[in-house]
């Protein structure tokens, strides 16, 4: 019993005399250069970002990424050590504006008017327009030109357009067809989604594919996916609707009492500086909330009613799924 | 545990040799163990700062080279005219480049860029067309800075760029120099081992450089992330050695893996237990053998001790060691022995006493002159007319005649009649306060009984029964069992102690004195026909006894009794 127990104890005093791992402290930063973002961007967008940030301001960023959704569900439930909400659409960022601290950024007179938040919750970043593509091999003549060709019988069962209960993008593509077009709008969704013919993708990333490999010959997503999409040399041309289009801002906001409160500001103010911006247009494909850039230029923006969308969201849904279970059958 | 080892001699020992074979070997397992694995992990780690500081080395000389050439060429008349010139295509510039450049050009690429950030002349061969942001990475950090500046490229590199500026302070140009992945390969690459890891990171840790050519990046945000979560930066199977590269702000990470990995860990823990276990089973085995032959003939010593204490003076002690217990049993059986002889001397010579005192007393008082006196004392009687005086004294000659005479056994019929001849004697003494009667069948008459063998059973019932009753009554009976003769002596008087009776059945148990005649008739006959005879005794308090005699019925003698 005794043998045992000293042969036990033998094994534990050899492993303690092990050096343990390397403590790093003396050369981890101190509180006040780190910063905790969360953000909900793709990696391309985030990183170049971020490093540029990091070597501009010396602050270490440290990085959890996800989907908006549930990003803001964790930052509401209060037991994060976010600093800044990176990415989301300005609609959510201000669903959760009780969990953000109001910061007006020194960039903030340059913000266009219509990106800018009203309570200062959150920062614009980058605008997204809703546009439409075709497949320019397929479409030779008499391309579309706006969101009424959508409800053309001649496009009917060649548009592709995701699920609008399972994207995001895609439900503000559909309210931006309904509030741009005249007529009754319940009318106009239930014409459009007789001409989709029963057919919707189940994701807006699908959207790009189906046109550019000729399953569908018009589409609808966003700018920043269809120059994208062109610049790898897809055979695809996007349009503008004539009749005007959405261009729903994404943005950031620093989070209510957190640690890292200055830098998560100067993060802000980096986001929105000139060159950032000019950089959105350059490298990401994106169009910058600030005047300074291309900003709305050449772009008809109808007046989005992002309430409107907001609150009929359910029933439109409800109805929009009626329109394909009646298809189906 | 402790009251067991001091409950035993053997015990002892077996404790004492088991922590005397097992601790010294275990003690050193433990040291052997802590003095490889930290010999070897110094070992290791000295080899890891050696190798940091040739890296350390190489890395400060290529920015102190980076420094001067780009300082070089940005001061450089040749350089500032060519970009107040414009386009790409001076032999006197790229003349210049390459004889700056000469020394680092086998890991870098010296590249001046014009004021908007279009590449314009590079060492390296073939160079596209290439268009930097001034607003952004290594051109602005340059734009801003007087000195040299340097940035980790987007993926991994460095860029170390310089402006250009007139003399009236703007800009004209950029100075970049890049080290590539390649570049710092083949820079770094003989500096340090195969095994290890080498990861040049920059201000806040972002990959600047990584030697692992398969997890390029992970590696990397693997260590950052444990610096900024405060964990410590190794792991079981790697340890992390840092050195920070000066004023560059860059940090130096050389990761190398451990020898001593959980696995190995658990292999030689598994070892140590099981060489553990075996000693264990060793030190077992040899302690119980060791403690065994100890201790046995101590034990041995000790239960015959006791033995001895109880009498026993037979023990004698086996054995054929020669070592001081094979003397210690030797002497211990020749004290035994002695004493026996001792005990047996002195018994012998009592029993010579005792036989002397007898012989003499036999020739005081010789048969013939206790006849003659008997005779004389019946002759007196009858001439003095006491009759009882006479039958009396012819009694006593009867009985006394039938004691020395030389048969063993007697016919029944012979015995109860020295047995009436008692009686009417006793019956004189106690005054006729009793009766007796016999009730024998003529069948047993002829049966041979040792001689005088009822006198003590029914002296017994007299002094013992009736002596004090005045209508005492004592009966003889006979009868058979098979081949035994069972002799009962009934009376009714107190009986015999529940004590006594007890002692009459068990025959080792000694009888207190004025009860010896039962044990002694018990015993003889036992000695004489064997242990299935003898006596057997019924009593109830107040109510009288029966005292059976078991006798086989021929009365044939045993031989060999």
């Amino acid at each position: 019993m005794i043998a045992a127990a000293l042969v036990l104890l033998s094994a534990f005093t050899a492993g303690c005399g092990r050096a343990g791992g390397t403590d790093g402290s003396a050369f981890a930063p101190a509180e006040d250069r780190r910063l905790v973002i969360y953000t909900s961007h793709k990696q391309e967008v985030y990183e170049p970002l971020i490093r540029e940030f990091e070597q501009r301001s010396g602050i270490w960023v440290e990085l959890e990424t996800g989907g908006t959704t549930e990003l803001l569900k964790r930052i509401a439930q209060g037991d994060t050590d976010c600093d800044l909400m990176l990415g989301g659409g300005a609609d959510s960022l201000s669903a959760y504006a009780g969990c953000f601290s109001p910061y007006y950024s020194v960039h903030n007179g340059d913000i266009l008017p219509e990106y800018r938040s009203a309570d200062g919750s959150y920062s614009p970043f980058s605008a997204l327009p809703v546009v439409l593509i075709y497949n320019t091999k397929l479409v030779r003549m008499n391309p579309p030109e706006g969101w009424a060709s959508l409800l053309d019988g001649s496009w009917r069962g060649k548009i592709a357009f995701a699920d609008p209960a399972v994207s995001g993008s895609s439900y503000t593509g559909l309210c931006t067809l309904l509030q741009a077009l005249p007529g009754d709008r319940e009318e106009n969704l239930k014409k459009f989604a007789a001409n989709l013919d029963g057919r919707q993708l189940s994701s807006s990333g699908e959207v790009v594919g189906a046109v550019a490999e000729g399953s569908c010959y018009i589409g609808v997503t966003l700018e920043e996916t269809a120059l994208k999409a062109i610049a790898e040399g897809l055979d695809i041309a996007m349009i503008y609707p004539e009749e005007g289009t959405s261009a729903l801002a994404d943005g950031a906001a620093v989070v209510a009492g957190c640690a890292h409160e200055e830098n998560a500001r100067s993060f802000i103010d980096f986001m929105l500086s000139p060159q950032v911006q000019q950089m959105l247009e350059e490298d990401f494909s994106r169009r910058g909330v600030c005047g300074a850039g291309e900003g709305t230029e050449g772009l008809r923006l109808i007046d989005y009613d992002i309430q409107w969308a907001s609150g009929r969201q359910q029933s439109l849904l409800a109805l929009w799924e009626e329109q394909f279970e009646g298809a189906e059958e | 545990m402790i009251s067991w080892i001091k409950s035993s001699f053997r015990n002892r020992i077996f404790v004492t040799v088991l922590l005397v074979t097992l601790l010294p070997m275990l003690l050193c397992d433990v040291f052997v163990m802590q003095i490889a694995i930290s010999g070897s992990e110094n070992m290791l780690r000295q080899q890891a700062t050696e190798e940091l500081g040739r890296l350390e080395e190489k890395l400060k000389g290529m920015l102190e080279q980076a420094d001067e050439v780009t300082e070089e060429l940005a001061e450089s008349t040749v350089v500032r005219s060519a970009l107040r010139r414009g386009g790409s295509d001076s032999r006197l510039l790229y003349q210049f480049l390459y004889q700056k450049s000469s020394q680092m050009r086998d890991y870098a690429v010296a590249e001046i860029y014009d004021g908007e950030g279009r590449r314009l002349y590079s060492s390296e061969s073939s160079p596209g067309e290439l268009k930097l942001p001034t607003g952004w990475g290594a051109l602005r950090s340059a734009g801003e800075t007087q000195g040299l500046s340097m940035q980790a490229d987007s993926g991994s590199g460095l860029s170390m760029s310089r402006a250009v500026r007139s003399y009236d302070g703007g800009i004209l140009g950029y100075i970049l120099v890049r080290v590539s992945e390649t570049g710092f390969d083949s820079l770094l690459g003989d500096s340090f081992s195969s095994a290890d890891d080498v990861f040049l990171l920059d201000g806040t840790w972002r990959q600047i450089y990584s030697s692992d050519s398969i997890h390029t990046r992970e590696r990397v945000e693997e260590l950052r992330e444990a610096l900024l979560s405060g964990r410590e930066l190794g792991d079981g199977y790697y340890s992390v050695y840092l050195s920070s590269l000066g004023e560059s702000g860059f940090t130096l990470a050389l990761r190398q893996p451990r020898i001593y990995t959980p696995a190995v860990m658990t292999s030689v823990y598994y070892a140590c237990l099981m060489m553990g276990l075996l000693c264990l089973v060793l030190s077992l085995v040899c302690a119980w053998m060791i403690s065994r032959y100890l201790s046995k003939p101590v034990k041995e010593l000790d239960e015959a001790m006791g033995r001895v204490e109880k009498g026993d003076y037979e023990v004698e002690l086996i054995s054929d060691r020669s070592d001081e217990m094979g003397r210690l049993s030797s002497s211990f059986n020749r004290m035994t022995r002695e004493y026996r002889q001792n005990l047996e001397r002195s018994v012998q010579h009592e029993r010579e006493l005792n036989e002397t005192e007898l012989s003499m007393l036999q020739a005081q008082l010789n048969p013939h002159f206790l006849y003659n006196t008997l005779d004389s004392m019946k002759w007196l009687g009858v001439t003095n007319h006491v009759p009882q005086v006479a039958a009396m004294a012819t009694g006593l000659a009867a009985l006394l005649r039938a004691g020395i005479s030389g048969d063993k056994l007697i016919p029944l019929e012979q015995e109860l009649e020295l047995l009436e001849k008692y009686l009417d004697i006793q019956s004189v003494r106690f005054e006729d306060r009793f009766t007796w009667e016999t009730d024998i069948d003529e069948s047993f008459q002829h049966c041979l009984v040792p001689k005088l063998i009822l006198q003590p059973l029914v002296e017994n019932a007299i002094i013992h029964g009736v002596a004090n009753m005045d209508d005492g009554y004592i009966k003889l009976s006979a009868s058979a069992q098979e081949d035994t003769l069972i002799l009962a002596v009934e009376d009714n008087g107190q009986g015999i102690a529940p004590e006594i009776l007890e002692k009459l059945k068990n025959p080792e148990r000694e009888m207190p004195a004025g009860h010896l005649g039962l044990k002694n008739v018990d015993r003889i006959v036992r000695l004489y026909y064997g242990r299935e005879y003898g006596i057997s005794a019924r009593s109830e308090p107040g109510r009288g006894s029966r005292v059976e005699l078991r006798l086989p019925m021929s009365g044939e003698e045993k031989k060999d009794a």
